[in-house]
């Protein structure tokens, strides 16, 4: 054998064993690898592959019925057709939805909505194109179907509201979960499903939780592609709770048509156990158009309206309590004992601090006023006086007792608290000392306190009831209306007042309505011998300049609509045995007496007679 | 077939009979061929839901096509194989010209040549090819020759012609493979270790312009490689999908026909790049293992054919190609289970396709021929005796 053959030979013997370990050494790397994924790991790898195998769909529950206290329905689910488009069942989706708009058209929004969605979903998932269809469209679907491919009619829940407007400020409504509730409560699983509706406000909002009942949940085995191959587990939705509400929804509909036109709020309130039979704020929305996407126009046309429709006044607004406030005054001094019933103040029609000069409302003055006929007139001059004798603190703490300056129910989310200003508030906010013109700001409503309807009407039927704690209920929690007559007053928490010194308070809102020449006088009423007690007030948005005082105060119908005052009224009825409390707050609705309180006995007159059955063979 | 009437070309003390060389053939090598070509079949079978179409059927039509092919390559004599190798060579390497120029485009690369009948991807064959034109070139030098630097120009020059024209299809996993075959037959000819340190340390330098020259979709897929889970939904989706299946098969395996991954079509490609993590998913560690000792088996025993190999031509013949089949195993395998960036390579005798099936039977057919001719010497230029 030839050197060359021989020297070649040995080298390849000894790298070929070098080449084997270098083998070697990679199949021991793969191999490592292997049991690294599949015993190390494999646990991990497990779980993802399950994740990746399975689809898990939760399915939406019928949500809670709200009732009225009659047991009307407010809030229910309404069986709703929508059409939908399914990409792989149509050859073109575009000519598709060419020949669907042609018979059923749809706003510019949606179509560019469509055409967005479509291409990006599965191809065998559906497409909402339109919702709540008619039974007439649904017909014309139906009809057109052979030029409709990929078309079908699906039918689902819709959430319907029977009173829509005037139920709204209290149900509230639901609609379309968005992207910033996805970001409040990412744990919530009703928000991945699609087409699911959340509680925007009031009730729906508050009740949240109880309504919405437990999705159901189907567990499916899926492709790679999503498509579903076989149902691994299926639980059936579990239906929300009802929930049945203190409000009469008649009630509701009668004191919103006797707001009318106006921006204002009304609140029925029952005095013996604080239900609210009516909670009106006007003008008011319809709730249906939020269960669907509402378009930019008409979303527009309830935001900007200078009435806000939006808002709802009877919680939310705050304003000036004016003159219903001396009702607090009177109280906080017969109960310090610097008014008895017998104290007595001259108005000359003003009274003098230092230089300023504080006006009566009548410009002659009422002559000699006591705390029964002070209330009457809503003697302005008298309270003035009376205030600088109590002294601040004192009207504050009954302030606070009978409920300003905090809110005073827990079931309607969003309640504003108002506010009852102390010295020490002043100091801290307005950096200003609290002067004696603070104190006679505050003895007639005006200044810096403010309060919502709700808070007035609670605190006049505090004082209609003898001096009970009540707190505002929205929820009842049995289906059966009670027998009303037979409710009995909630001897709960006292709020520690004589009832002497109440029901002193009680006579002068009597007269207010009852005696010739009360503020109310024109409003009264007696049905069968049930009458109305209550307290006007109007109070200013602008002041009144010396100027305009000398050239003589311009009525109220010449000012403009911006600049009138609020009208307020607040009452009760029956008179001698009180069931019913009331507020009418009609902003910018001048007077008090001749706007707000014609509204609030009319309201009353409706409860008495639905609720009383002595009024019923009413006598006028 | 005229070699078979020139009988000047055998040596005659051991020129074998058609009956001896049919009686020579390695039946236990080809034995383990056949297995590992079995477990592709019932893999194909499960991959398909538990049917012979539309992958189990044309594969095993295919196989028998294949050891058909084997059976005539072995069967030729090896000094025809030494004859015609740069005939190979050229002839593939003129196709691979063919197919730059009018190849066929297919998934986004031109690897094809239609030729009517068949369609043809001359990269494959020309990893054949290369080997036995290397095996020629290096089987008459002396160690002197292969250890001076001009007698190694003309086969870098066989490797880079090839490799250059790849690399334009594009196709990075063909190409990187025969860099590899040619740096292992460089190194079992006896060229000096040092040698190979010096060019991957220029590689390594020059790694930041070889990065300018790839293509947009290969820079994307060593960056996915680099990081696979920053794209979970784009390129990375395959390999994340792939080492879900992989990991999940744990010790046992989920079961013939079960794995849902696959099953599911969460897993890509299954019936060819990733059809490892299918017999992963399904068999698990146990089964993923013993395809591993099948695959070391066959790379094992074409060492030892190397070895006994009296002729140098026939022992670089055989590594050459054992190399190859070793680089299938190694690239596909790490390319599945994320140890490298996907490329493009199927797992040998198991993938469906029929190109590589062929290619690999042809490669077989060679080593067998060289068993089958172990005792013969070559003289330095194919003579009998050239002393």
């Amino acid at each position: 054998m030839s050197v060359w053959r021989y020297e070649k030979a040995q080298v390849f013997g000894v790298r070929l064993a070098a080449l084997a370990g270098m083998f070697v050494f990679v199949g021991l790397i793969i191999m490592g690898r292997i049991f690294y994924l599949q015993i190390i790991e494999g646990d991990k790898y497990t779980v993802l592959a399950d994740k990746n195998r399975t689809s898990v769909r939760h399915l939406i529950p019928q949500r809670g019925v709200i009732f009225d206290r009659q047991g009307r329905r407010l809030a229910e689910n309404k069986k709703n057709f929508q059409a939908v488009l399914i990409r792989e069942e149509t050859k073109d989706y575009k000519k598709t939805l060419a020949a669907f708009e042609r018979l059923i058209p749809l706003s510019e929004e949606e179509h560019t909505r469509i055409l967005k969605e479509v291409p990006h979903k599965k191809a065998f998932m559906s497409v909402r194109l339109k919702e709540n269809l008619t039974f007439d469209e649904v017909a014309l679907i139906q009809v057109n179907t052979p030029d409709l491919p990929g078309i079908q009619i699906e039918e689902g829940l819709m959430r319907h509201y029977p009173y829509g407007a005037s139920t709204a400020p209290v149900v509230g409504y639901v609609s379309l979960v968005n992207e910033q509730d996805e970001a409040l409560t990412s744990t919530n699983p009703f928000l991945d499903i699609a087409g699911y509706r959340i509680g925007r406000t009031g009730i729906e909002q508050a009740f949240e939780e109880t309504l919405r009942g437990t999705p159901g949940l189907e567990r499916k085995e899926v492709n790679a592609f999503g498509r579903s191959v076989r149902v691994l587990e299926k639980r059936s939705p579990v239906a929300g709770e009802d929930l049945f509400l203190t409000l009469d929804a008649e009630l509701q509909k009668y004191a919103l048509s006797v707001l009318g036109d106006e921006a204002a709020a009304a609140i029925v309130m029952d005095v013996k156990n604080g239900d609210i039979l009516a909670f009106v704020s006007a003008p008011t929305y319809d709730a249906n158009v939020f269960t669907m996407p509402i378009s930019t126009k008409n979303w527009e046309k309830l935001l900007y309206n200078k009435k806000r429709p939006l808002q709802n006044k009877a919680l939310t607004g705050v304003y000036s309590p004016g003159s219903i406030f001396k009702l607090v005054v009177a109280l906080a001094g017969l109960e310090s004992g610097d008014i008895s019933e017998n104290t007595s103040v001259t108005c000359t029609g003003k009274t003098k601090l230092n230089d300023h000069v504080f006006h009566c409302w009548r410009p002659y003055g009422h002559g000699k006023m006591t705390v029964q006929s002070a209330l009457m007139h809503s003697c302005d001059v008298y309270f003035y006086e009376m205030a600088q004798r109590i002294g601040p603190e004192k009207i504050i703490e009954t302030a606070r007792r009978l409920g300003f300056g905090a809110k005073v129910q827990t079931d309607l989310p969003g309640e504003k608290s108002g506010l009852v200003p102390t010295p020490e508030w002043k100091l801290a906010v307005k950096k200003d000392a609290w002067r004696t013109g603070d104190t006679l700001n505050l003895s007639i409503g005006q200044g810096f306190l403010n309060a919502t309807p709700l808070q007035i009407v609670t605190a006049v039927a505090q004082i209609a009831n003898g001096g009970y704690r009540l707190t505002p209920r929205f929820i009842k929690k049995t289906a059966v209306p009670a027998s009303d007559d037979k409710v009995p007053l909630n001897k709960g928490e006292k709020l520690g007042f004589d009832s002497y010194h109440v029901a002193l308070v009680k006579k002068g809102m009597y007269d207010v309505v009852n005696k010739e020449r009360g503020t109310a006088h024109g409003a009264r009423f007696d049905l069968n011998g049930l009458k109305m007690a209550g307290k006007t007030a109007s109070t200013q948005v602008r002041r009144i300049t010396m100027k305009e005082r000398l050239e003589g105060i311009k009525s109220q119908d010449e000012l403009p609509w911006e600049y009138r005052d609020h009208a307020i009224f607040a009452a009760y009825a029956p008179a001698d045995k009180p069931r019913y409390a009331v507020v009418v707050l009609v902003e910018h609705g001048g007077g008090g007496a001749r706007t707000a309180a014609p509204m609030a006995a009319k309201i009353l007159k409706e409860a008495l007679r639905r609720f009383m059955p002595r009024a019923a063979g009413e006598k006028e | 077939m005229s070699f078979f009437k020139d009988r000047n070309c055998y040596l005659k003390n051991y020129n074998l009979s058609l009956i001896e060389r049919i009686k020579q053939f390695n039946y236990g090598y080809l034995g383990l061929v056949c297995l590992v070509v079995a477990v592709g079949l019932m893999t194909l079978y499960s991959a398909a839901g538990g049917s012979w179409t539309p992958w189990a059927r044309p594969q095993f039509i295919r196989f028998l096509m294949s050891l058909c092919t084997l059976g005539a390559v072995a069967l030729c004599p090896l000094r025809f194989w030494m004859k015609y190798a740069y005939g190979f060579y050229l002839a593939a390497l003129l196709l691979l010209v063919c197919v730059t120029l009018f190849g066929h485009v297919g998934m986004g690369a031109q690897r094809w040549l239609d030729l009517g009948v068949i369609r043809l991807q001359p990269s494959e064959l020309m990893k054949i090819a290369l080997v036995l034109a290397l095996a020629r070139y290096f089987h008459g030098a002396g160690l002197e020759e292969v250890r001076s630097n001009r007698f190694l120009i003309p086969p870098v020059l066989m490797m880079i012609l090839p490799v250059g024209l790849i690399m334009e299809q594009p196709d990075l996993g063909t190409a990187l493979m025969l860099v590899f075959a040619t740096a292992g037959m460089f190194f079992m000819a006896g060229v000096q270790v040092w040698k190979f340190m010096a060019v991957t340390l220029l590689a390594v330098i020059s790694l930041p312009i070889a990065w300018t020259c790839l293509h947009d979709y290969q820079r994307q897929r060593v960056l996915t490689f680099l990081n696979p889970e920053n794209d979970p939904f784009g390129a990375g989706y395959h390999i994340l999908q792939s080492k879900i299946a992989l990991g999940s098969g744990g010790l046992l395996g989920k079961g013939f026909m079960q794995g849902t991954q696959s099953r599911l079509s969460f897993l890509p490609e299954k019936q060819t790049d990733f059809i490892f993590t299918m017999i992963s998913e399904e068999f698990g560690l146990i089964g993923a293992f013993g395809l591993c000792l099948l695959y070391a088996f066959i790379i094992g025993y074409g060492f030892v054919i190397a070895q006994r190999a009296a002729s140098f031509f026939g022992k670089l013949l055989a590594v050459g190609l054992t190399i190859n089949f070793a680089l299938y195993v190694f690239i596909n395998m790490s390319m599945v289970m994320g140890l490298m960036p996907v490329v493009g390579i199927p797992l040998p005798l198991i993938s469906y396709g029929g190109t590589a099936m062929m290619t690999l039977f042809i490669g077989f057919g060679l080593i067998q021929c060289v068993d089958i001719n172990r005792e013969m010497v070559i003289g330095r230029r194919g003579s009998i005796d050239d002393e």
